[in-house]
């Protein structure tokens, strides 16, 4: 019986009655945006898996959208964690991120490839308590080894990728895909476990509101 | 009759000088004073209790113990046999039980004892580790006292008086060291009497016994045979024809014939068994660094296999950190070819390790990337000194302590595969200029090529506590461009197209006085594709726009 058990407590492991309901969807951190949160199931990021998030463009938001996260895992009880940017585009820059709320004194900025090997040893290391990482998968068993990794990290892991990689099949647990309208953001969900996929307009995001806010 | 193999063996006991001249290195002297006529002294030395560890079988236990370090398998199945390589290998110098049973002795011929036994596992006798031992042996001794003095090759001895309360007495304390002993493998003989060197004679001469007085001392020690004096051989053989074999039969004999006709030594050997003349035993100092050496039979040139090859040092590092309670945060293993000259490996690490499968992951992603001039001959691998590791509390529901545990660990794999330089920190600079105020911070150990002077420390602070209350500047972006890129445009910049500029302008002018004066207006603009970009135009040189940042 013990090994049923501990199938069943694989995070991993699809159960039927669960798919599309939300009856025993473990809670998810909240993203900080209200519209985001009511769409994703568990009302906000998964606590475990790989989250992917597609974009060509820098500078639509793509940060914006997960800095609420970031400075929350600052002040949860248990966070003290570190928070590694693994082969970032560009320079990180300090005094916008502490605006943001998040703690300077624990980023860790990784340059170097293979940017997917950094980031699983970040995962695997259990130090950080998120990952964000900017790599190209061409191997479809590295992204699954990394979905692994971060299923077993409970870290609050963020690959970051192309587009046109939204075509491909992929094991995160959450896909977006993010595209600037007249408005400003839109996330398109193309995939969610245990969730449905659509589409959420966010409009222009500025995290240092939501860090005076809070 | 214990005879550890002569040939390598210093005559243990036995001084090699005449009594007046100690050797000069013995430094401080532990067995009581130098003159049995200082009433204090020989007070003093009256009190003492030596307790003699003796290892009849250290050549094959420290084989052994070297393999269990290594984790491999410490008792081969089927008899094992050693045999020194220096004396050509031909005869067996030490076997285990299994070997005796089929029949093989020391000081067998190799080939006759493989006659005996096909499957004999034969190994090299290996005086580094012979010696290795018998330091770990003294480092363990050196809980149970202060005082302890190496007795080369097979022996340490202890002052235990002191410790005897402490431990409980006699019998827990001798329980306890055997125990200990045991667990490194060894199977050893103890003795305890109020002189050194009669613990010493028991112990080799496999007699338990516990003395605490001096009075009986003689009668005890008169059924000895005089092997275990260790005396010259030429002595002991001459003793021999005259019928004298055991260590009372040389007590019975008059003092100044035995001193004219063979070495001053025996006489004060003898003495100094007795307790009437002093006996200085020079105190084990625990090595401060750890260094080993081990040499690789066949040569090896896949770095691959070094790095399996260096573990089981880095057990016996480890193991030799444990017993200190302290870690290690450098090290250095040095490749030795035949001719080439000798390829270095130097590990420095961001926080005291101890544990040797975490050293030997990051000596193997350096190893990975040497190039080797020729195949490695020989290891030798050398700690820095070591450093007093802060026990962790641990924590009842441990996801604090073990996340910020892991990140040193995490900081020095990441360094070891994708170089020095590839992993930093972030920090945050009282200054106004967007390109400096921020810095890489240096994480674990390496803050002190901060470039802030201790002047500008109290503001920086000031402007920490401001940043982590309030945001400090509101429009900043969270991509800098660490290199400001020019765009082309008059009155309104281009980036694939005309950007139109929403926020601004942002004066920032600054930095007249250490030659990087900046004067800049700074704009929030929004390219055709909606990407928000931080521009400047410099207010100098034509009024030139630049992307600076980008809004993620």
């Amino acid at each position: 019986m013990a090994s049923l058990d501990d199938l069943l407590r694989r995070p991993d492991l699809w159960r039927a009655r669960e798919r599309g309901g939300t009856t025993s969807q473990p809670p998810g951190r909240s993203t900080g945006y209200a519209v985001l949160d009511r769409c994703l199931p568990g009302g906000g990021w998964p606590t475990q898996g790989l989250i992917e998030i597609l974009t060509d463009r820098c500078g639509i938001g793509e940060l914006s959208l997960l800095m609420p996260a970031l400075a929350a895992l600052g002040s949860e009880e248990h966070g003290e964690g570190w928070i590694a940017w693994i082969a970032p585009p560009h320079q990180p820059y300090a005094p916008a991120l502490a605006a943001c709320g998040v703690d300077v004194s624990r980023l860790l900025v990784v340059r170097g490839q293979p940017a997917e090997w950094a980031m699983e040893q970040a995962l695997r290391s259990g130090a950080c308590s998120a990952v964000l990482g900017w790599a190209e998968f061409r191997d479809h068993r590295a992204l699954r080894r990394l979905q692994l990794a971060a299923e077993q990290s409970r870290s609050f892991t963020v690959l970051f990728r192309r587009l046109r990689d939204g075509d491909e099949p992929s094991p995160a647990v959450l896909r977006l895909a993010l595209e600037s309208g007249p408005e400003g953001l839109v996330v398109r969900i193309l995939k969610s476990r245990g969730g449905h996929a659509s589409t959420v307009r966010l409009g222009r995001l500025d995290p240092a509101d939501w860090a005076s806010a809070h | 009759m214990p005879a550890p193999v002569k040939r390598r063996a210093t005559p243990g006991g036995v001084p090699s000088s005449t009594p007046a001249r100690e050797p000069p290195r013995l430094r401080p002297a532990l067995g009581g004073g130098r003159g049995s006529n200082d009433p204090a002294r020989a007070a003093a030395a009256s009190r003492e209790l030596w307790l003699a560890i003796h290892l009849p079988d250290y050549v094959l236990e420290s084989l052994r113990w070297r393999a269990t370090l290594a984790g491999a398998a410490a008792h081969a199945p089927g008899g094992t046999a050693v045999v020194d390589v220096e004396d050509r290998g031909q005869v067996v110098c030490a076997c285990d039980a299994a070997a005796v049973t089929a029949g093989i002795a020391r000081g067998m011929a190799l080939n006759s004892a493989l006659a005996l036994l096909p499957s004999l596992h034969v190994l090299p006798r290996d005086a580094n580790v012979e010696r290795a031992l018998l330091d770990a042996v003294a480092t363990l001794a050196t809980g149970f006292t202060p005082r302890v003095a190496l007795e080369p090759p097979d022996a340490v001895l202890l002052e235990v008086r002191g410790s005897l309360r402490l431990f409980g007495g006699v019998r827990c304390l001798l329980a306890e060291v055997r125990e200990r002993l045991q667990r490194l493998g060894c199977v050893p003989r103890l003795a305890l009497t109020p002189t050194p060197l009669a613990a010493l004679w028991f112990a080799r001469a496999c007699e338990e016994v516990v003395l605490r007085r001096r009075e009986g001392l003689a009668s005890r020690l008169a059924p000895l045979p005089l092997a275990c004096t260790r005396w010259p051989e030429k002595s002991v053989q001459s003793l021999a024809t005259m019928g004298v074999r055991t260590v009372g039969d040389c007590l019975r004999l008059p003092r100044d014939g035995l001193a004219r006709r063979f070495a001053p030594e025996l006489l004060l050997t003898l003495d100094r068994a007795l307790g009437r003349a002093a006996d200085p035993r020079a105190a084990f100092v625990p090595r401060p660094r750890f260094t080993a050496r081990r040499d690789l039979e066949p040569e090896l040139s896949d770095t691959a296999r070094l790095g399996l090859a260096v573990e089981p040092l880095l057990e016996e590092l480890c193991a030799f950190l444990r017993l200190r309670g302290h870690g290690v945060d450098a090290l250095e293993l040095t490749l030795l070819h035949r001719e080439a000259p000798a390829t270095r490996v130097r590990l420095r690490l961001v926080a005291p390790a101890t544990q040797a499968a975490h050293i030997a992951g990051l000596l193997r992603e350096h190893l990975e990337r040497k190039e080797l001039p020729e195949p490695v001959r020989a290891l030798r691998l050398r700690s820095g000194p070591p450093v007093p590791v802060a026990a962790v509390a641990g924590d009842l529901f441990a996801r604090h302590a073990q996340r910020t545990a892991g990140v040193p660990q995490l900081v020095e794999r990441l360094r070891a595969r994708l170089g020095p330089d590839a992993v930093h920190g972030l920090r945050l600079v009282a200054e106004h200029r967007p390109e400096r105020n921020w810095g890489h911070s240096l994480i674990f150990g390496n803050r002190g090529h901060s470039p802030i002077s201790a002047s500008q420390r109290p503001m920086l602070k000031m402007a920490d506590q401001k940043l982590g209350n309030v945001p400090y500047f509101p429009c900043r972006p969270l991509w800098l461009l660490t290199d400001p890129q020019p765009l082309p445009g008059g009155e309104r910049p281009r980036y694939g197209g005309p950007l139109e500029l929403e926020e601004g302008p942002e004066r920032i002018e600054s930095g007249w006085w250490d030659g990087c004066d900046v004067r800049r207006d700074y704009y929030v603009a929004r390219d055709r594709a909606g990407a928000r970009l931080w521009v400047f135009r410099e207010r100098q040189d034509g009024g030139r726009w630049f992307l600076h940042g980008v809004f993620g």
